[in-house]
């Protein structure tokens, strides 16, 4: 009797053995290094990285693809060598010379069982790539731009007229077309294969897809910073954050896209093993007034509507630990040459928190009883809706009457501004420079539908009388000649001028900058502080990143 | 029985075409470029145009339409302009995962629904009947993405019996199994209600009949005539619900599929509206016709298993 309750003790024992977890390794590092993140989305559109363009795609991509040079990992200011070590530029500033590591490594694909080792050839193939259109969303950017192989191991890159290397190095960071692709696996695999099977000599390589479900990483044994920690990244596609949430408690996910809302945070961060971390600066968030629209033709009204707001209140509004006032006109600290509240301040184009002061400026317009205004919004609650309901209920007070937010799709959001639909457009988004930005927003080829190419500028800046002076007012020779500027400091300076401008013709109100919030599991270790990740809008996921015996 | 078959076929050519049209129609109507859509707000001008141009969309909208018929005629579902996959694969690999949640919910809904439904009928009007009504109605009242998250509450975190994220490995039947209890059961519990309400009246209808009458003066036992006589005439409304709703099942799936992270045609359809992806929007649109043309066929063909008297002329 005694022999058989002791083999049926051994016996449970053994059946609940697998069950007991076993996580812990001597190094302090878990067994199983598999980390999974979700994302807040469908699924993946692309794995291209000259058109990744979605917070998921550009995160993906970011593991698999290097630049010439990158944002440091978490604290993406300034650039740290990539796949160049090095760099020089001439003294004309025309011609910039890249001097590649060696021993850096595609991942294998069909044909290339072990890889192949990055050469300039690949190099200059990829920039080619990035600067046509017809395979990059970003071939703007590379206009007059030739590039060509010196050696295996240095390439050339000339431009017509020099710029600052701030606006330079930002074409060859990690990001958008700066990420370097295989000449190899496009021109033995062509462009619909690659566009499925993406080669980059990232730390991580492409595995598998499954629509709708997941991606796949595996590591890169042959990744030049060394042997990635992580075995694998599983990359989750999951648009209802109740879903990420309930994934994160259970532990079937270590990292998930969180909402940028302080209560979420909060009670996220109650559960067990689980961490917090908000991040940023990332998007700016900015209201463009339509100066070709009454009553928003009138500077008075522009200034009325602004007195009429408290940055203050829409960032308590978003909740204090994520969102923050900015009074920049392009961008915010500390991206160089963004205006800070002080520099603002002292130029006088600071106009807030003052109903009063609104009331009197409509009463001047021809508005005493204030007006009605009807506004296009885009579903997106934390980047649009929900500060562009604050602002509504704040107008109010001084007679300004949003009374209807229409509220449609992010897609069709992005075609009726574009089609001048919209009086006022509250919009949301990150630039890699303040150069950019004025470019993309104020400049006057860019003015929506009747620019010479149309784009975000969405006041009509440098095509109206914007302060009612009887001539047109533009920033654009500011940006040109900020553009061409190479001391640094005195290109920052002619920002800063264009900035003040204008806002002091009040184009448009910047509003806040938002934090962004992704909870982990205690025991991921990313390996690098997480203080800004802006141009992929999430945590990296590096060779240093790890999982830790819990 | 062919005849009609093929009959029944050729008679859904004329609404599958209006339906392609009107799907082809209004997803141009709507505002948004699918182009700025694939490429995002900081793509170039000269980006975006180029493919507009790849895409087809600066053609004439009848060039358009022609060259989209033709390559369905040609069997031919496109390449998703967002993604670079074929249509045809996109919807091979999430297509099993929707039918075998619909399956999961019917199988749940009979299972359920059937047994409630005659205990309703039989206990009219007693506590059972109005507990069964009341359940029911909550089937139909409560959303299945409410339902869904309580499920998970309950079933992933205060009892981790169940996984909360993804679908589960069609080679892995075990897993698969419990990665498609919960889903199934949230979308089987609306289709519960729904043969609960028509099993209760179908079999209150075909109990007053003179047959029924007939079997019990000859002293037929109560459960013969119950299971044998009442239930299999009761069934052919039944068996018509299992049809017309599976057809809702499939449309209502998207929650589900959201909730619990699972692909799905539903979810494909609704991607594809937000990023303005014409390609897979249409030939999602196409197959969502054709199974709602498949299923009412294979409903009609099964009458005539269930009930004798129908004949296919």
């Amino acid at each position: 009797m005694r022999t058989s309750i002791r083999a049926m003790t051994l016996l449970v024992l053994l059946l609940c053995f697998p069950m007991i977890p076993s996580h812990g390794h001597a190094e302090g590092l878990a067994k199983e290094q598999v980390l999974t993140i979700a994302f807040d989305a469908g699924d993946a559109k692309t794995f291209d990285p000259h058109r990744a363009a979605s917070t998921v795609d550009r995160s993906t991509v970011d593991s698999m693809f290097n630049g010439l040079v990158r944002y440091p990992p978490g604290r993406q200011v300034g650039f740290e060598p990539d796949l160049a070590e090095s760099w020089e530029v001439s003294k004309d500033g025309k011609t910039w010379t890249f001097h590649l590591r060696k021993g850096v490594y595609f991942h294998p694909f069909p044909g290339f069982p072990e890889g192949y080792e990055l050469t300039s050839e690949d190099v200059v193939y990829s920039l080619q790539r990035a600067a046509n259109p017809e395979h990059s969303a970003y071939a703007g950017e590379y206009e007059g731009v030739q590039v060509k192989a010196v050696d295996p191991y240095t390439l050339q890159i000339q431009i017509a007229k020099p710029i600052s290397e701030t606006l330079f190095l930002a074409k060859f960071a990690n990001y958008a077309g700066g990420f370097i692709v295989s000449k190899k696996a496009l021109e033995t695999k062509g462009e619909d294969w690659f566009k499925t099977h993406p080669v980059g000599t990232g730390p991580f390589r492409f595995e598998n897809y499954e629509p709708q479900q997941k991606t796949v990483l595996a590591r890169h044994d042959k990744y030049f910073r060394g042997k990635p920690i992580l075995e694998k990244v599983v990359i989750r596609y999951m648009p209802n954050v109740s879903s990420r949430e309930f994934g994160l408690r259970t532990g079937e996910l270590q990292i998930i896209e969180g909402l940028n809302e302080a209560k979420w945070i909060e009670k996220v961060a109650t559960f067990p093993d689980v961490k917090v971390q908000t991040f940023g600066p990332c998007e700016v968030q900015m209201l463009h007034f339509n100066m070709t629209k009454k009553p928003f033709d009138d500077i008075r009204v522009r200034k009325a509507f602004c007195y009429a707001v408290s940055r203050a209140e829409v960032a308590a509004f978003m909740g204090e630990s994520l969102a923050e006032p900015i009074y920049s006109g392009a961008l915010a600290p500390p991206a160089p040459g963004a205006l800070t509240k002080q520099e603002a301040e002292e130029a006088g184009v600071v106009y807030e928190d003052n109903v009063e002061m609104a009331k009197k400026l409509l009463a001047e317009a021809g508005y005493p009883n204030g007006f009605e205004t009807e506004v296009i919004i885009s579903e997106l609650a934390t980047s649009y809706r929900k500060p562009m309901v604050a602002l509504q209920a704040q107008v109010k007070k001084a007679g300004i009457n949003m009374k209807k937010l229409k509220v449609v799709d992010h897609s069709s959001f992005h075609g009726l501004i574009r089609d001048d639909a919209s009086p006022l457009v509250y919009y949301a988004c990150w630039r890699p420079n303040v150069d950019v930005f004025l470019t993309r927003f104020f400049h006057s080829d860019s003015t929506v539908v009747s620019g010479k190419k149309p784009d975000t500028n969405f006041s009509h800046y440098g095509t109206v009388d914007a302060d009612g002076d009887g001539t047109i007012d533009t920033i654009d020779q500011l940006i040109e000649q900020a553009r061409w500027e190479l001391d640094a400091q005195k290109q920052a300076d002619l920002w800063r001028k264009a900035q003040i401008q204008l806002l002091s013709d009040v184009s448009h109100l910047p509003v806040i900058r938002l934090k962004y919030a992704f909870p982990m599991k205690s025991y991921v270790d990313l390996g690098h502080p997480l203080e800004y990740s802006w141009q992929t809008y999430s945590p990296q996921i590096t060779e240093k990143t790890r999982i830790l015996a819990h | 029985m062919f005849t009609y078959v093929v009959r029944r076929i050729l008679q859904s050519i004329p609404i599958l075409f209006v339906v392609l049209t009107l799907v082809f129609v209004v997803v141009r109507v709507l505002p948004g470029d699918p182009a700025v859509a694939a490429l995002g707000d900081y793509a170039s001008k000269e980006a975006v145009e180029a493919l507009r141009e790849k895409m087809g969309l600066n053609a004439p909208l009848w060039l358009q339409y022609i060259r989209f018929l033709g390559s369905l005629a040609r069997g031919d579902l496109g390449i998703s302009a967002i993604t670079g996959y074929p249509v045809a694969q996109q919807v091979v690999k999430v297509l099993p995962h929707t039918l075998e949640l619909t399956f999961c919910a019917i199988v749940f809904g009979y299972l359920l629904g059937i047994p409630l439904g005659i205990s309703s009928a039989v206990k009219r009007n007693t506590f059972v009947d109005y507990f069964n009504r009341v359940f029911s109605l909550l089937g139909l009242s409560v959303p299945a993405f409410y339902l869904g998250i309580l499920l998970i509450l309950l079933f992933c975190i205060q009892f981790p019996l169940f996984p909360v994220v993804g679908a589960g490995d069609f080679s892995r039947p075990v897993e698969n199994l419990r990665h498609l209890f919960l889903p199934g059961l949230t979308l089987g519990l609306l289709m519960t209600a729904y043969v609960t309400r028509m099993t209760r009246s179908s079999i209150l209808d075909t109990i007053r009949e003179d047959f029924v009458r007939t079997a019990y003066a000859k002293g037929v036992a109560e459960r013969v005539v119950l299971y044998k006589h009442v239930l299999r005439n009761a069934m052919i409304p039944i068996v018509t619900l299992g049809g017309l709703y599976a057809v809702v099942l499939i449309g209502s799936s998207v929650m589900v599929e959201i909730v619990f992270s699972r692909p799905g045609l539903g979810k494909l359809m609704v991607g594809a509206i937000k990023q303005r992806d014409y390609t897979t929007l249409q030939s999602v649109m196409v197959i969502y016709a054709v199974i709602v043309v498949m299923i009412n066929l294979a409903i009609d063909l099964i009458y005539g298993l269930i009930d004798p008297r129908i004949k296919y002329d």
